[in-house]
């Protein structure tokens, strides 16, 4: 009848740490899912030299005819795993126990 | 109801009187020490009953009986049996007490029964330690008062045990708050100490003796009652144990008679303010953060909060100070850390937090403890130290989709005393943990494919109308252009390559490599030219880009007129060395091309960046 205390999986004191990170590594995902995947004119002023070099990468797929799904989708899947986390970390953070 | 009780009170000599023969057993209480604290809003009788078995067969049972009027008011009765002498006894258990049946008793008492810890043999004796608390005993006399007037309430008791054993010593002392004695039953052995009143003591008294005493005194406690308390107790395994507690509470003294002078009150609080309070202390459990107190308007911000490693104390003040009558209604919630009140034990999980409220000397009459366990805990159940009504709901929060089991636990009556530990164990896996931030990744996937969707889809009505065409011929355009753009940029990127080739020799002088260098870019520049062949026929098809296609002819002249202007330079560039000419020398020799080239380059990206534009 030993009772053990049980702690959350991650320290409490972490979630802010953790929320500001996840969520700025999922929002630069999703701005390279936007801007080089859909916008593929417009933008590269924008984000300068960074998104320059990622069009590199995706030069030959970011025409509206022959873009590629999978790419496409790997891009959202990272991207919305980073973002559900921050975003629960950023509630946890600021209170809401979800 | 002071009439109610005097009626009580015939009904109860009656019963004495008619009494024959009582159903109990030939149990004698040898000592009775009754203790009475009334410092408070509650009644709290300490009786220490040495019990002594003086007939022949063994007896089980104890019955404990008290005047019907205080009876009906009992909120809390524990009783413990205390064997060994001095202090240390407070460890045992308590004995279960019910609710017995009247065995003949008249109406006017109340009777509970005690299941002795072992039967009680011939001759042997038992000490028995009970406490109960009574609320609503405290009458106040009179019943209404002005403002200045000061809070009198009254007491009535009896000076001597009502039991049904015969009671070989008993006595009685009222512990009275510090103030002013209006009036007392005054017997013989009747003894005022400062502020303790004794009686007794009593000897050799009859079973069912009964002596009633009325004491009238002056109360500064607060009568705060919560007619009804909400405690909304949410576990989340995510590190949190929150606590919600609605408050609707009354004041339960003397009603307010007449009108209230807030000026009277600010300027001289003590006589034209005594029977109001102003301050409710909550203590909460050490390490709650988030503390808030708020009502309806917004949050309140006369509150006060100390904490040390022990207790987090917070002092609330109401928004007015409460009169007799006057009703306040607040919340307070409050986070505490899950390690401290959730634990793990067989398999199972449970939470072992406190059930009454944190407040003070506070009654509540009607307590509702909603216990909100994670979405997805199952075989539940909750082991409380006295009786109360259980039930469950499903509550829906952030992130559900079954919704959270609640525990409803509701008990009428509720004093100091019952803030004891309730368990409630539950089982949980961890993998219902990653539901939420599942829901959450799903929630943006599902944004992200929206988009996916949107861009592919064709979504216009008719398909075959011109201006529907047209969009899909620029589009077709746009795409074209596109690649143009890319093959461009890639022959740029090549004309740089050459250029660092040129600058290695220049620092080297190694003219193999640079040779290597122009061979490679020269395929490579005539790959990329073929590519741009077939891009261009198909853009001067499209009558809609008619105005974009001569630019972009021009664009590849251009790069085709540059392309020759450097290969004219690397040649010059290249026999310079090879015939190894000085290096002024060879500057020299391409300093016009060199001039033509910049401007060239400059005249491309210009038209790239109109390109862009469209």
């Amino acid at each position: 009848m030993a009772a053990k205390p049980i702690a959350s999986p991650i320290p409490v004191a972490l979630y802010p740490t953790l929320s500001v990170f996840t969520l700025a590594i999922g929002l630069v995902i999703t701005a390279i899912f936007f801007i080089v995947e859909h916008l593929p004119f417009k933008g590269w002023q924008v984000l300068g030299d960074m998104i320059r070099f990622v069009k590199v990468i995706y030069e030959a797929t970011s025409s509206r005819k022959n873009r590629s799904v999978g790419k496409e989708l790997a891009t959202s899947a990272v991207a919305s795993v980073f973002l559900g986390f921050g975003s629960l970390f950023l509630l946890l953070a600021s209170g809401v126990y979800v | 109801m002071k009439q109610s009780s005097v009626v009580d009170l015939l009904l109860l000599l009656l019963a004495i009187a008619l009494l024959a023969t009582p159903a109990f057993s030939d149990l004698v209480l040898s000592k009775v020490e009754r203790r009475i604290d009334v410092t408070s809003q509650i009644a709290r009788v300490t009786k220490t009953l040495k019990v002594v078995n003086s007939g022949s067969e063994s007896v089980s049972e104890f019955a404990l009986t008290f005047p019907k009027f205080l009876g009906n008011n009992l909120a809390y009765l524990s009783v413990a049996p205390s064997e060994g002498k001095g202090k240390s006894k407070r460890t045992l258990v308590n004995l279960s007490v019910r609710e017995a049946d009247q065995k003949g008793l008249p109406d006017s008492i109340s009777v509970y029964s005690v299941a002795l810890p072992k039967p009680l043999s011939k001759g042997d004796t038992l000490t028995l330690e009970v406490v109960a608390a009574f609320t609503n005993v405290l009458q106040p006399f009179p019943e209404k008062i002005t403002q200045g007037e000061i809070h009198l309430v009254m007491l009535q008791e009896s000076a001597q045990y009502l039991s049904p054993y015969a009671v070989e010593s008993q006595s009685l002392s009222i512990k009275l708050p510090n103030a002013r004695i209006e009036s007392y039953t005054k017997f013989e052995n009747t003894k005022l100490q400062g502020s303790e009143l004794k009686y007794g003591p009593y000897k050799n008294l009859q079973s069912y003796s009964y002596s009633p005493i009325v004491v009238h005194f002056e109360s500064k406690a607060a009568f705060a009652v919560a007619e009804k308390l909400v405690r909304e107790i949410e576990v989340s395994h995510w590190g949190n144990v929150q606590v919600t507690e609605n408050y609707n509470v009354v004041h339960r003294g003397a009603q307010l008679k007449g009108e209230f002078s807030r000026l009277d009150f600010q300027a001289r609080p003590n006589p034209r303010g005594a029977s109001a309070f102003r301050h409710l202390l909550a203590r909460l459990p050490p390490r709650a953060h988030s503390i808030y107190y708020r009502d309806d308007i917004g949050n309140i911000s006369t509150s006060e909060m100390k904490s040390d490693s022990k207790k987090t104390e917070l002092l609330i003040e109401p928004r007015f100070p409460l009169f007799g009558g006057w009703k306040t209604f607040f919340t307070i919630g409050y986070g505490l850390p899950l390690t401290d009140f959730l634990f793990a034990s067989e398999g199972k999980r449970f939470l072992n937090i406190s059930f009454g409220s944190p407040i003070l000397d506070l009654v509540t009459e009607k307590l509702i403890v909603q216990v909100v366990l994670p979405e997805g805990s199952k075989d539940i159940s909750v082991t409380t130290p006295f009786a109360v009504k259980q039930s469950q709901e499903i509550k829906y929060s952030h992130l559900d989709i079954a919704g959270r089991p609640v525990v409803v636990l509701e008990k009428n009556n509720v004093v100091p005393d019952h803030n004891q530990h309730i368990q409630v164990y539950y089982k949980f896996s961890n993998i219902n943990l990653l539901s939420e931030p599942l829901m959450l990744i799903s929630g943006f996937f599902i944004l992200f494919i929206t988009c996916i969707i949107y861009t592919r889809a064709d979504i216009s009505i008719s398909k075959s109308s011109p201006s529907y065409l047209a969009k899909l011929q620029w589009d077709e355009v746009l795409a074209t252009l596109q690649e143009v753009q890319s093959i461009v940029q890639k022959c740029l990127a090549t004309h740089d390559k050459l250029e660092a080739s040129l600058r290695d020799l220049s620092r080297t002088g190694d003219i193999q490599t640079c040779k290597a260098a122009r061979k490679s870019t020269d395929s490579l520049l005539k790959d990329l030219s073929k590519e741009l062949k077939p891009l261009l026929g198909f853009l001067q098809s499209f009558p809609s880009a008619s105005h974009i296609s001569p630019k972009v002819e021009e664009l590849v002249v251009k790069e085709k007129e540059l392309q020759e202007k450097l290969m004219a330079k690397h040649t010059t560039v290249v026999e310079g060395y090879e015939k190894k000419s000085s290096g002024r020398d060879i500057e020299n020799r391409i300093a016009s091309q060199q001039q033509k080239i910049i401007a060239l380059r400059q005249e491309i990206e210009d038209l790239l960046e109109f390109i862009d534009e469209i």
